[in-house]
């Protein structure tokens, strides 16, 4: 990861309201812009890629087309849970500067519900200063009690593929 | 209707907002008639009576002038009116197409392509809208004057009814974008799989149940020739290719003074569309070698009690499941010893290596190795050879060459038929399982422990017969645990890269398999240079391709070359 200067002004929140799909990674809630989310497909054969890094499982056949898988868990450093019977693989769809619209697979710990965030409901990430790499966040959304993390996939997909080995 | 063509010329001036669709299409098919004149002139020169063509040349050149008068692009009306009436008396038998009339019928064709180049360049809006203006010159006093050679004068231009009646002989066929053509073959390719699945499940009841039997086995019968037909939808004659060569060759002679003649065999040998496209480039670029370097001129090869006429063979074949193609000039061949003291001055080789023929001769691909050249002789021979075998290699081919002095050169490019599938050797290592494309692999052996030798801090070599290769273990290349303990117990793949040999040490080889190449993206790609394409294997899953040139940075020692230096 990039050294970051804790001392620039963090962009606010791009966020938009509309419907997210929201999912469990680690104990916390997740939630990715629905129009993203091309479907939800329960854990199939990975093939191990060799060379990657532990955040790229490998690539999954998914009728026909092969595609990567991310496990986000690694990504973000969370402990890796026992596999559980709810885990799946979220295939989304994000256009990015190098590619117009690749599939990539997520696997999550479970996935919730699709729900409705107005303006009002999203909140900017709050600064961590350096402890805490929040440059693939969208925002924050409170739903009732809970906190939901809204995920800048854009960003962390375009960084997969620009990433330098 | 004008048959005197004019002096005058105005220039065309698109009407892209009106006109668009109609100009989008008269571009497509114009490109089609352009090719189909050109290969016509080109064999009328041999076969000046040939109905068939002279009717179908003719036939070119009227759809040309009739889409011309319609959208109102006069100029390229008046050309093709005059091409087609000196057309018109020819297949009257009122004059014969001389090589002067085949040229002139040439030249007429390559001013309609520069026309039909500019209007689609406008179309595509790769240039402004600007009124086209190409200086056809004398060319419509030319036509006149070929057309009185031998008759009465033009007044026997056709008889629009004529004509009318002669309707065009097109093949049946139907533009399908290749996105759809690529779905279908993916969709098949997991039906083949559910199928097998389908079988496998219904195994036992098949047994004590014939009926299911049958109808298991029609249904795999079924699949299996659903395949293969839509494998075989982007196949296409490699015709295409080889007719552009003939043009080349002759242009390319008749610019040096040169006589060259040149012979295809196996023009309806089937390749894969992008493969075929693929391939005219680098075939040009050795066919113009072959002219330019290859042939002597005619007093040279007088002198050497050669027939004047150098000949250049092309021919295509299939073989094992790839295409062969070769090219072979009867030229003065490749000097050996000339390659190799510059292939040691340039430190591609080590000075009193031992090579093989097929090893020297392969120098001349390596890049830069004819510009920064004094031997002049040579010159030119590997001008951009570089880019042929770099071109080739991408295919997922190789080249061979092979020369005898004074007698020519041998280009053999060996490719698969088709970019969409290989004929992979499925390996495995560890439980899991990679794909070696066939092509590439020479044999396979059980090593013994006294084959293999350790250099220090170099990497292993194994001893094929009397011959050191560099064993890679595959295993370890991809960080997996391989489950043979030593080289002993496994299998060593030999697999050529260049011209040079690399073993593979795998655990056991699984089986044969015609496998659907797929893209792994960019993620996998970048992060890993040796992954060439994925493909789903017979069970559903994903096996990876191996990019054998990429795989491992091999000892730079003991005169073996790799891709990495």
């Amino acid at each position: 990861m990039k050294a970051q200067d804790c001392s620039i002004a963090r962009t606010p929140s791009a966020a938009r309201p509309g419907k997210y799909l929201t999912f469990v990674l680690g104990g916390e809630s997740y939630g990715i812009g629905i129009l993203q989310v091309r479907e939800i497909i329960r854990p199939t054969a990975i093939t191990p890629v060799p060379q990657m890094p532990p955040h790229i499982q490998g690539v999954i056949n998914l009728r026909g087309k092969i595609i990567p898988v991310l496990d986000l868990r690694a990504r973000f450093g969370l402990a890796a849970p026992a596999a559980n019977d709810r885990s799946c693989i979220v295939v989304v769809q994000v256009k990015t500067t190098e590619s117009a619209g690749m599939l990539t697979g997520l696997l999550v710990d479970a996935v919730e519900e699709v729900i409705s965030l107005a303006d009002k409901d999203i909140e900017a990430t709050p600064e961590f200063g350096c402890r805490l790499d929040t440059r693939h966040l969208l925002g924050i959304a409170k739903v009732g009690p809970t906190v939901k993390i809204l995920l800048d996939l854009d960003r962390i997909l375009g960084d997969e593929m620009r990433a330098q080995v | 209707m004008n048959s005197s063509p004019p002096d005058a010329q105005p220039p065309i001036v698109l009407n892209l907002a009106s006109d668009g669709e109609l100009l989008k299409e008269y571009v497509i098919e114009s490109r089609e008639h352009l090719n189909n004149i050109e290969q016509g002139a080109l064999f009328l020169e041999e076969h000046p009576q040939d109905a068939d063509t002279l009717h179908s040349v003719f036939r070119s050149f009227h759809t040309f002038k009739g889409g011309a008068g319609f959208l109102n692009l006069v100029p390229i009306n008046q050309l093709a009116h005059g091409l087609e009436s000196l057309l018109d008396l020819a297949r009257q038998h009122k004059l014969t197409l001389d090589a002067e009339r085949i040229d002139l019928i040439l030249r007429g064709r390559d001013m309609l392509k520069q026309f039909i180049d500019q209007i689609d360049a406008q179309l595509t809006g790769a240039a402004p809208p600007a009124p086209i203006l190409i200086p056809i010159g004398d060319f419509g006093r030319e036509i006149q004057a070929a057309m009185t050679g031998e008759s009465k004068a033009s007044s026997a231009s056709p008889a629009p009814e004529a004509t009318a009646a002669a309707v065009p002989a097109a093949a049946a066929t139907v533009k399908v974008e290749t996105s759809k053509l690529d779905s279908l073959v993916d969709m098949v390719g997991e039906l083949v799989i559910a199928q097998s699945l389908v079988t496998q499940d219904f195994i036992a009841e098949a047994a004590a149940n014939p009926r299911l039997a049958r109808n298991l086995a029609q249904m795999a019968r079924v699949t299996r020739d659903l395949q293969r037909v839509s494998l075989s939808l982007r196949m296409v004659p490699i015709q295409g290719v080889f007719q552009k060569m003939t043009r080349v060759v002759r242009d390319l002679a008749a610019r040096q003074d040169k006589e060259v003649q040149l012979l295809t065999e196996g023009d309806q040998t089937e390749l894969d569309r992008n493969l075929v496209e693929e391939l005219a480039d680098p075939l040009l670029h050795m066919i113009r070698n072959a002219v330019d370097h290859g042939i002597e001129s005619a007093a040279a090869r007088a002198a050497q009690g050669k027939p004047r006429a150098g000949l250049i063979r092309l021919r295509a074949r299939h073989q094992g499941g790839g295409i062969v193609v070769e090219l072979q000039d009867d030229g003065q061949g490749l000097d050996k010893e000339r390659i190799l003291a510059k292939a040691v001055e340039q430190g591609l080789a080590a000075p009193g290596a031992k090579l093989s023929d097929e090893e020297i001769f392969h120098f001349i691909f390596a890049p830069g190795f004819s510009t920064a050249r004094e031997v002049t002789d040579l010159s030119g021979r590997g001008v951009g050879l570089d880019v042929v075998r770099r071109n080739i290699e991408r295919l997922r081919g190789r080249v061979e060459v092979s020369s005898a002095p004074g007698q020519g050169t041998l280009f053999k490019l060996v490719l698969p038929l088709t970019l969409a599938i290989i004929d992979g050797l499925i390996v495995t290592v560890g439980g899991q399982r990679y794909i070696i494309p066939t092509l590439l692999v020479r044999e396979s052996f059980r090593p013994r422990r006294e084959m293999i030798s350790t250099l220090q801090g170099r990497g292993e070599l194994v001893n094929l017969r009397g011959r050191l290769i560099p064993m890679l273990r595959l295993g370890e290349q991809f960080g997996v645990q391989p489950a043979a303990g030593s080289p002993a117990e496994g299998i060593i793949v030999v697999v050529q890269t260049g011209a040079s040999l690399k073993g593979l040490l795998v655990d056991g080889l699984s089986h044969r398999q015609e496998v659907v190449i797929k893209n792994v993206g960019q993620m996998i790609r970048q992060r890993n240079a040796s992954i060439a394409g994925a493909a789903i294997l017979g069970d559903g899953r994903v096996g990876l391709i191996i990019d054998v040139n990429a795989l491992g940075s091999l000892p730079a020692a003991l005169g073996e070359r790799t891709a990495n230096n």
